[in-house]
């Protein structure tokens, strides 16, 4: 499979990085994962290669809420890269497992997840059931973005 | 009699013509990618050529014996040298024409080295190809030169420094020393600058206002110099060695017979904060920058005196002098003087942070910037020189500072600010050594311990207990009960995140070109690089000279340094300014325009576009005439006259021609043809080369003084000659050096866009592209769009515009 995360990415973008770490000490990630920032990861791939920081697990910590992006001294866009980065990860195989069954089930159900008491809780405020989710609509949305080439549904 | 020389077949074609071609083989610089002796060969057989060699370094001194020594013995009557930029090494060769008993101005120069060998280094034929064609183009214009005479006008033994920080006051004493008249500007109440405000100077930790208190008293006292305080300059008239120069001196309400009592301070109702002390104390409207102030004379902040309407609404200073050196009648006025050379010292502005939220300077007190940090701990500061952190007046007990803070950033400032590194280590050390107890860290990227003894002062701080720590802070967060602050952030040397709590944060700001710079650079016709600092005339060679003339620059307002720097800088620059004034005379280069009286009809349009009014006549005269020694030679008159009667020497419309004519002689069709101002886009393409952008080898430059120089015609001319596209770039609109000549180019070319159009030819094949001489990948680009604009064009389509544009040619003649 060829690497296709630069199409996707700049990576003349990387070298402006010097390091200096405000992304990592802005992360709201990095205080419930301690070592992991987008400091090291932008290090990574220019240091390691592409090949190593997609089967880095913690790419996926990242909850693409920008701030790092927005205080990048030289205005790198972080979480383009690490929304790229996440994207080749996944079309390698390197999915957290978690991840992969919230995608099935997607497929499968129309929702990320079950709730078994959802109905109740509904009815306790009022609400009628959950209508039934237009399951073939959402697959094959998912299928123009791709995921089913990453995750079998 | 003319002596017969073998070996040159073209000989006999052209009579008095006798030219000696050098290819420079610049080291490997040239002769690594152009095969130079390939080019001497060609060149050989070029008309009029009687000799061509190819030597390894045609600018030393045995090459330079070469060319004089063939012009004895070859009796050479021109000289072309094929090397690197005539911005470079045109008055080396110039002069060594001159030694062999040329005149200078028969020397012409190929770029085959940042035009040529420079930006095509992968591609060795093209290079080569590309070299010979402007050796042609070379030959071709030699063939056309004529001796000239330059003109020699006195300067003015006057100098005027622009500027009183310490860059300023060194520049103004050593001219005055020197024993010329030295007016020095300032524009606040009082010199000293930035460095009056510092409290210690590094690596030496001398106290700053110490060692500068003597240099300002001496600049007060000395016969020779005229301090003009709260004074600006508004107008800028004339060229090296004549400046006229209008300087308005603001009312300063209090006379000069002031002993600085104090008296009137009580008195003053009016309270404002002190920029003296970055805002961190208070002042009255009437007052005295700092203590050791030179003049040492108050005066009024007419701003916040309350009788700023004109009328007196409160004399309570004026009651409280008893020398009754107050005057409110004091009125502003204009000065106009006249000097022969001037420094430019404006210095330099500090950073504002408060537009990085992150770090909540200007929301949270205890976060302050290093300016306000030196007034805190100087002994002359709001706080005595006492460290309290501004939200409780606390001492604190851990401090940190933050580096890089509005510096290397392409959210702010992209360039290294110089000094933030070795002033945060000098604050640290202050503080360790009046509280060692004191707990200090700095939060760096890299230090850049540099220069004479900063290494060691660095290791002295880590020996002293500094902790340094890699990693710039993400975010600050404030105890809002306490004051305190919490830095997140990690540690990138540990790869571990830190939380450390700190009772006051510095930020190491810093610093940017003044905010007033882009006026005085109008003003003096100076060009400034793209962080916005005037740019010297040469980066290695011509430090401290401008691009304009008998204008010379000190200090940071050249690029950020340190005080050390600036002094070395102002001296430099002030040396400068006084081999002109000692000489008291200078040579103007003989590129100034000339009228034909015969030609002339007295119409009046060339007058209309000249910058400096240089042009004089009119209908009763019967024809116009230029004025030599205000000449400045851009050439802007000659395409505006429509019966041809205006040439400018040196650039001849001759000249320029057989040039265009020689680089269009083959594949025209493949070729673009790019006309480049001497000062920003033959500068700008020099750039290109020195910094070995690539770029396809298709262009073909010619040089002119002003962008305002290219004549429609010559366009014409090209693209009936069958060029693909014509290139015309210049500076930008406001940094022309002429005094916006370049706008008649804008004109120029928008007319011809309208002709290309009309005729129904793409009007593409046209580009007009400002590029100043910082600008070399924006020059690079610009080739790069041009030839991929020239795939999609076909010989058919060429053939079809020659056509029409004959056409049209035909139809205007028969008109007339």
């Amino acid at each position: 499979m060829t690497i296709k995360i630069w199409k996707h990415f700049p990576r003349e973008d990387l070298y402006e990085c010097y390091q200096c770490a405000r992304c990592t000490g802005s992360c709201p990630a990095m205080e419930v994962a301690p070592a992991f920032g987008p400091r090291e990861t932008i290090l990574k791939c220019l240091n390691l290669g592409h090949d190593q920081v997609v089967e880095d697990e913690k790419l996926w910590l990242c909850c693409t809420c920008n701030v790092c992006e927005d205080r990048c001294p030289q205005k790198i866009p972080i979480c383009d890269l690490l929304v790229a980065l996440r994207n080749s990860a996944a079309r390698r195989g390197n999915i957290p497992y978690r991840l992969s069954v919230a995608i099935e089930l997607l497929a499968k159900t129309g929702r990320s997840m079950i709730v078994h008491q959802l109905d109740e809780m509904r009815s306790h405020h009022g609400l009628d059931p959950l209508p039934p989710a237009p399951v073939d609509e959402i697959r094959e949305i998912l299928k123009k973005t791709g995921l089913n080439e990453v995750v079998e549904f | 009699m003319r002596e017969h020389i073998e070996g040159s077949p073209r000989h006999s074609d052209s009579h008095d013509l006798r030219i000696g071609v050098y290819v420079c083989h610049c080291g490997k610089n040239i002769g690594g990618t152009v095969r130079c002796q390939e080019v001497a060969e060609y060149a050989r057989d070029l008309p009029g050529v009687i000799l061509a060699k190819d030597s390894l370094y045609t600018c030393s001194e045995p090459g330079q014996e070469q060319i004089k020594a063939d012009i004895r013995e070859h009796k050479l009557n021109r000289v072309v040298v094929a090397s690197c930029t005539p911005r470079l090494h045109e008055p080396t060769f110039r002069a060594a024409c001159e030694a062999g008993g040329l005149n200078p101005y028969l020397l012409e120069m190929a770029n085959i080295r940042e035009h040529c060998s420079w930006v095509h280094l992968h591609d060795k034929d093209a290079a080569t190809e590309k070299a010979k064609d402007l050796v042609e183009m070379a030959v071709g214009r030699a063939a056309r030169l004529k001796p000239q005479f330059e003109l020699t006008v006195p300067v003015t033994r006057k100098a005027m420094v622009i500027g009183g920080g310490v860059a300023g006051i060194q520049a103004a004493l050593d001219m005055a020393d020197a024993g010329y008249k030295v007016y020095l500007v300032e524009r606040t109440g009082s010199i000293g600058g930035r460095m009056a405000q510092i409290d210690k100077t590094f690596p030496t930790m001398d106290c700053s206002i110490c060692i500068l208190a003597p240099k300002m008293s001496e600049v007060g006292r000395h016969p020779n110099i005229e301090l003009l305080t709260l004074s600006e300059v508004k107008a800028v008239q004339g060229h090296i060695g004549n400046f006229q120069v209008e300087v308005l001196k603001k009312a300063r309400y209090v006379k000069k017979e002031c002993t600085a009592c104090g008296d009137c301070i009580q008195a003053c109702p009016q309270l404002i904060p002190d920029e003296f002390n970055a805002g961190l104390s208070i002042r009255r409207a009437i007052h005295i920058p700092f203590a050791q102030a030179v003049p040492s004379v108050y005066l009024v902040d007419m701003n916040h005196c309350l009788n700023n309407q004109g009328i007196v609404a409160c004399d309570r200073c004026f009651q409280a002098c008893s020398h009754k050196c107050i005057d409110f009648a004091d009125r502003d006025e204009i000065l106009r003087v006249d000097v022969g050379t001037i420094v430019v010292a404006t210095g330099v502005d500090v950073y504002d942070p408060t537009a990085l939220t992150e770090l909540g300077y200007g929301k949270f007190p205890n976060v302050i910037t290093t300016l306000e940090f030196e007034r805190l701990i100087n002994a002359g500061g709001p706080s005595g020189g006492e460290l309290i952190r501004p939200s409780d007046r606390k001492r604190p007990r851990r401090v940190a500072f933050l580096q890089c803070i509005g510096s290397r950033s392409k959210r702010s400032n992209p360039y290294c600010s110089n000094v933030c590194c070795m002033n945060t280590v000098k604050d640290a050390l202050l503080i360790k050594e009046h509280w060692p107890e004191t707990e200090i860290y700095v939060f760096y990227i890299d230090i850049r311990a540099f220069g004479k003894g900063f290494e060691d002062l660095f290791q002295r701080a880590r020996r002293e207990g500094v902790t340094f720590i890699r990693g710039i802070p993400g975010e600050i967060i404030e105890d809002i009960d306490t004051g305190d602050l919490t830095l997140l952030g990690e540690n990138t040397l540990l790869g571990n995140h830190y939380r450390y709590h700190m009772d006051m944060v510095v930020l190491s700001v810093g610093i940017k070109p003044h905010k007033d710079a882009p006026v005085l650079q109008r003003l003096l016709n100076l060009s400034t690089d793209t962080d916005g600092f005037y740019m010297e005339a040469h980066p290695k060679l011509r430090p401290v000279d401008t691009t304009s003339g008998g204008v010379f620059l000190a200090g940071a307002a050249e690029g950020p340094k340190d005080i050390k720097d600036s002094v070395t800088q102002a001296s430099a620059a002030s040396s400068r300014a006084n081999i002109l004034m000692s000489k008291g005379e200078v040579k103007i280069p003989a590129i100034t325009s000339r009228i034909d009286p015969e030609k002339c009809t007295a119409c009046g349009l060339c007058a209309k576009v000249c910058p400096y009014h240089a042009i004089e006549g009119g209908k009763e005269m019967g024809y116009y005439r230029v004025i030599e020694a205000a000449c400045q030679g851009c050439g802007a008159c000659v395409p505006e006259c429509r019966f041809e009667a205006i040439d400018q020497t040196h650039f001849t419309e001759g000249q320029i021609v057989s040039q265009i004519d020689s680089a269009l002689a083959r594949d025209a069709d493949q070729k673009i043809l790019a006309f480049a101002c001497n000062w920003c886009s033959y500068a700008g393409a020099d750039f290109a080369g020195v910094s070995r952008m690539q770029y396809p080898p298709n262009v073909r430059i010619i040089r002119t003084m002003c962008s305002a120089r290219v004549s429609p015609r010559w366009i014409e001319r090209a693209f009936l000659k069958g060029a693909g596209a014509v290139l015309v770039s210049g500076c930008h609109p406001a940094d022309c050096h002429y005094n916006n000549a370049n706008q008649n180019t804008a004109r120029r070319v928008e007319k011809f866009w309208r002709r290309l159009e009309k005729l129904g030819i793409n009007r593409d094949r046209l580009r007009l592209a400002w590029v100043s001489a910082a600008e070399g990948a924006q020059f690079a680009r610009v080739v790069h769009e041009m030839a991929e604009g020239l795939k999609s064009l076909t010989p058919a389509q060429i053939q079809e515009s020659i056509e029409k544009l004959t056409k049209s040619l035909s139809k205007k003649a028969d008109a007339s």
